[in-house]
């Protein structure tokens, strides 16, 4: 594979509020950033046939999005002027109101944060093998389809 | 023996490993086959799809070797197949 470094994306379980702050707080060395966006997806309690979803069980084919997630990375990096990247997304399970999805960008001035943030979210939803199964609360269960 | 190397590809005994994830892998288990016959993306598409109907009325996308399946690709001795259903991450 080289000398190219793949990032691991993924986090057991719900990202947490605190690894957030945590991850926000890390960048106050960064004097050179003047703008962060940030995109977080949470778990939404949907309603299917009078059945509420309690959590998305997420999995993936690891290697093959770490890969794909990779290229994402270098293309974005590419085309906007960043000055940081950072890319989270849960596998297991995630219960309704739980972050599974943490996307964080960083530019001198927010314009171009804005829209690669935005870009890799919809870029990933579409390219990257992962799975996410909608548990009810009744315990039966069907796979959710990106829209 | 068969001078024609097309020919003979059709003879050859392949080790493919297929994988399957989401909804795809409540029906296909992980497994590892020999088989003869599959030459290429496509015969393997047929194959699959005749040893598990439900696939039919399905999307999917194959990967060959880590790699997403465009258009039809030879594959060689031993693959491993991943068979996936459309992405629903984020």
């Amino acid at each position: 594979m080289g000398e190219k470094k793949v990032k691991n994306i993924f986090v057991n379980g719900a990202i947490t509020p605190a690894f957030i702050a945590d991850s926000i707080a890390k960048h106050s060395s960064k004097t050179a950033i003047g703008g962060h966006s940030i995109f977080m997806g949470q778990v939404r309690k949907d309603e299917i046939a009078g059945k509420f979803v309690a959590a998305i069980e997420y999995t993936a084919y690891e290697e093959l999005a770490l890969e794909k997630m990779h290229q994402i990375r270098e293309a974005i990096f590419e085309k906007y002027p960043l000055n940081c990247m950072h890319i989270y997304h849960s596998l297991g399970t995630v219960k309704t109101g739980e972050i599974c999805l943490f996307v964080f960008t960083s530019s001198a001035h927010r314009k171009p944060a804005i829209e690669a943030c935005s870009e890799v979210v919809d870029r990933l939803k579409a390219e990257l093998p992962i799975w996410g199964k909608e548990i009810f609360e009744d315990e039966t269960h069907q796979w959710k389809e990106n829209t | 023996m068969i001078a024609s190397s097309q020919i003979k590809n059709k003879n050859i005994q392949m080790e493919i490993e297929i994988i399957s994830f989401g909804q795809i892998a409540e029906f296909i288990e992980h497994q590892k086959i020999d088989i003869s016959g599959i030459t290429d993306t496509e015969t393997f598409k047929q194959y699959i799809e005749n040893q598990f109907p439900a696939l039919k009325g399905m999307k999917y996308k194959l990967a060959l070797n880590k790699n997403i399946v465009q258009e039809n690709t030879a594959i060689k001795n031993p693959a491993t197949i991943a068979i996936m259903p459309p992405f629903s991450g984020g």
